[in-house]
């Protein structure tokens, strides 16, 4: 059984227009405190819920009436976490983060309780969740060590080809929908700031393929709303070295196009 | 006083005797096929995904297209100001702001830029290019154009459109949306960045990166389509700006005087030896395959050192180094830029920009290298960048 709680300490944002990500309890908190207290210490999600709470604030300071902000829900996976509930909502408000909803489910739910909340993002630091919830149609991103590096000024977001080579992988129609959805969201978040100084910055990096591949890239992504600021196209050179000077807060690989047809 | 003969003396490498010289630190060889440490990609992928199967392959091979690895390759980075005409573009930019001049670059995307003063020279890499495809189509030691700009990816793809348009085989770039590129620059192990703007040159060359700053110049000699040619000044390019301090300090007897008594002892490397460097390993493919009379690849030294006296210092380090340069003109003093105008050079890389002025007054395409003490002396002049 899910059950949904409001974060009280949190102003709740419009339903209709907020772009609604979910973080779940393993990326939001660090491993349990071996003392046994009841705080949990902030996990590999931190600068992105810091950087998702500056954009608001920027977001506000343009247009105070906003409501096309990004709305943070914090999403359990399983029994165990499901139990913890009033730990997690203890922390949660110990650290002052800004979550605005609880959602305790389980392993067999969670999918379930991602739809109905209308998600629109969901970051996780396990990977089989991660496939789990495209193919249901959530896009999914994934949160590691390297995510703790990332910059709390700036969301920087990596639009890419799959880390591995197989057509399809965990990509579906239903998420590719919900993914151009969110992109088009992304994308008008960005046209409200001009080109220097804005609080989101978009990437675009090409492994294979050459420039022309880069280019439809660049094009789908400006019909679906989003105009990239940053591009690479690597040629087959290796992805890391560039990935470590951009420091990405996550990758998307749906919902665009690379290569023509 | 040293009576300086106003003719220039070409002299082949090779003639000079080969005397002892007391062995000296050369710095690091960036040019080295082997040895530079491989990068493992897996301990910096940000996607926590599982790892790719294949992980890196020596080749890559897209349909007709081959992508060589970074390392391996000589990497030229050229910026799309240098690499094509981008003038009309910069005014909307300085006049109207950013956000006008990105508008107008979307609304022009379909018209191609034409080429800048960096074009002839990586259409020249390319035709070396396909020569040693011919002769070694396994091998990943060619050159490898980069384009790395400081624009915006709103602009990419127009310059998309233009590499196409002109036929040119870019298939790397790199558009930084205004942060600094040196991070990629090291990345993609460059051996050469061109650019117009001499703050990225330095920033480039504090890092260990042959730089040089291009200019256009108002009229254009028509260069090699076959034969790559790369023209050096010796002094603060090639060697240390050693010589040319005490030189500018002490004057022109001092400077004489000093080559003489250090005439066994090596010149301390420039900026642009491991360039030269690179040129060379890829000279020594075609000597390989017996085309040396043949070669797509002719180097250049373009000196004010006078071949009797100072001049042999310069020769004895490049022999010492192991550097074969074609020709070696040295000047004694002379103006470069008529020689340069019988050399006809794709690019001529000096540190001074009176050289690089007058080169340019003759229709040369002139580098300027931003490295040693001749910066403090560079003439007021400012550089008049294409009309």
């Amino acid at each position: 059984m899910v059950s949904t709680v409001t974060n009280s300490d949190v102003k709740q944002k419009d339903v209709d227009q907020a772009v609604v990500v979910a973080v779940t309890f393993a990326a939001v908190f660090g491993p349990e405190a071996e003392d046994g207290s009841t705080v949990y210490r902030l996990g590999v999600a931190l600068p992105l819920l810091q950087v998702l709470q500056r954009v608001n604030e920027r977001l506000l300071e343009k247009n105070p009436a906003e409501h096309q902000l990004f709305d943070v829900i914090l999403i359990t996976t399983d029994s165990w976490q499901q139990q913890q509930n009033s730990s997690i909502i203890n922390s949660t408000r110990h650290h002052g983060l800004e979550i605005s909803r609880f959602c305790f489910s389980t392993e067999d739910n969670y999918i379930e309780s991602l739809v109905q909340n209308n998600v629109q993002l969901f970051f996780t630091t396990d990977g089989n969740e991660a496939l789990q919830a495209t193919h249901q149609g959530v896009p999914s991103a994934l949160l590691d060590k390297n995510s703790v590096s990332c910059p709390s000024e700036q969301l920087r977001v990596l639009f890419c080809e799959k880390a591995i080579i197989q057509p399809n992988m965990g990509s579906t129609e239903a998420s590719k929908k919900s993914a151009q959805n969110f992109l088009a969201h992304l994308g008008q978040m960005r046209q409200k700031f001009g080109v220097f100084d804005s609080p989101l910055c978009f990437t675009l990096v090409t492994s294979h393929g050459g420039k022309d591949s880069c280019c439809c890239a660049l094009k789908s992504l400006r019909s679906l709303g989003v105009s990239v600021d940053e591009a690479y196209c690597l040629g087959g050179a290796p992805r890391g070295p560039i990935l470590s000077l951009l420091r990405p807060h996550f990758l998307l690989s749906d919902g665009f196009s690379l290569l023509e047809g | 006083m040293v009576k300086m003969s106003l003719d220039a003396i070409q002299v082949m490498s090779g003639q000079v005797k080969e005397l002892k010289v007391s062995p000296s630190s050369n710095g690091d060889t960036r040019g080295s096929w082997e040895g530079k440490e491989e990068f493992d990609p897996n301990q910096l992928e940000l996607t926590a995904k599982p790892k790719p199967v294949t992980g890196r392959r020596a080749r890559k091979v897209e349909g007709a297209v081959f992508f060589p690895k970074p390392e391996n390759a000589v990497t030229v980075a050229v910026s799309s100001r240098v690499l094509f005409r981008t003038e009309r573009e910069q005014k909307v930019f300085e006049q109207k702001g950013v956000e006008e001049y990105l508008r107008y670059q979307i609304e022009h995307e379909n018209e191609p830029f034409a080429p800048g003063p960096a074009f002839p020279f990586v259409k020249a890499l390319d035709a070396v290019n396909t020569r040693l495809r011919e002769l070694y189509p396994q091998s990943e030691e060619l050159f490898d154009i980069v384009l790395v700009t400081y624009n915006h990816a709103h602009v990419g793809i127009r310059l998309i459109n233009t590499i196409n348009h002109h036929n040119l085989f870019i298939e790397r770039f790199c558009m930084t949306g205004g942060s600094s590129p040196i991070g990629y620059l090291k990345a993609w192990h460059t051996n050469l960045y061109l650019s117009a703007d001499a703050e990225k040159v330095r920033e480039a060359l504090a890092e260990g990166i042959a730089a040089a700053t291009m200019f256009m110049p108002e009229k254009l000699t028509e260069v090699s389509e076959s034969q790559l040619r790369v023209a050096f000044d010796g002094d603060a390019v090639l060697f240390s700006d050693e010589s040319e301090r005490i030189f500018k300090t002490h004057g022109l007897d001092k400077f004489f005087e000093h080559e003489k008594e250090n005439e066994d002892r090596l010149l301390d490397h420039g900026p642009l030896k491991g360039f030269l460097e690179a040129l060379g390993k890829l000279q020594k493919k075609f000597y390989a395959k017996g085309q040396r009379l043949d070669c797509p690849i002719r180097t250049y030294l373009v000196t004010a050192r006078s071949a009797a006296s100072s001049g042999i210092r310069a020769l004895k380090t490049l022999r010492a180094w192991g550097l074969e340069i074609d020709e070696a003109l040295f000047l004694a003093g002379a103006p470069k830029g008529p020689m340069l105008e019988k050399i006809r050079p794709h690019i001529y890389f000096d540190d001074q920009m009176f050289h690089v002025e007058g080169a340019a007054e003759m229709g040369t395409v002139a580098a300027h290298v931003p490295y040693g003490i001749a910066q403090k002396y560079n003439s007021q002049q400012k550089m008049s960048s294409g009309k």
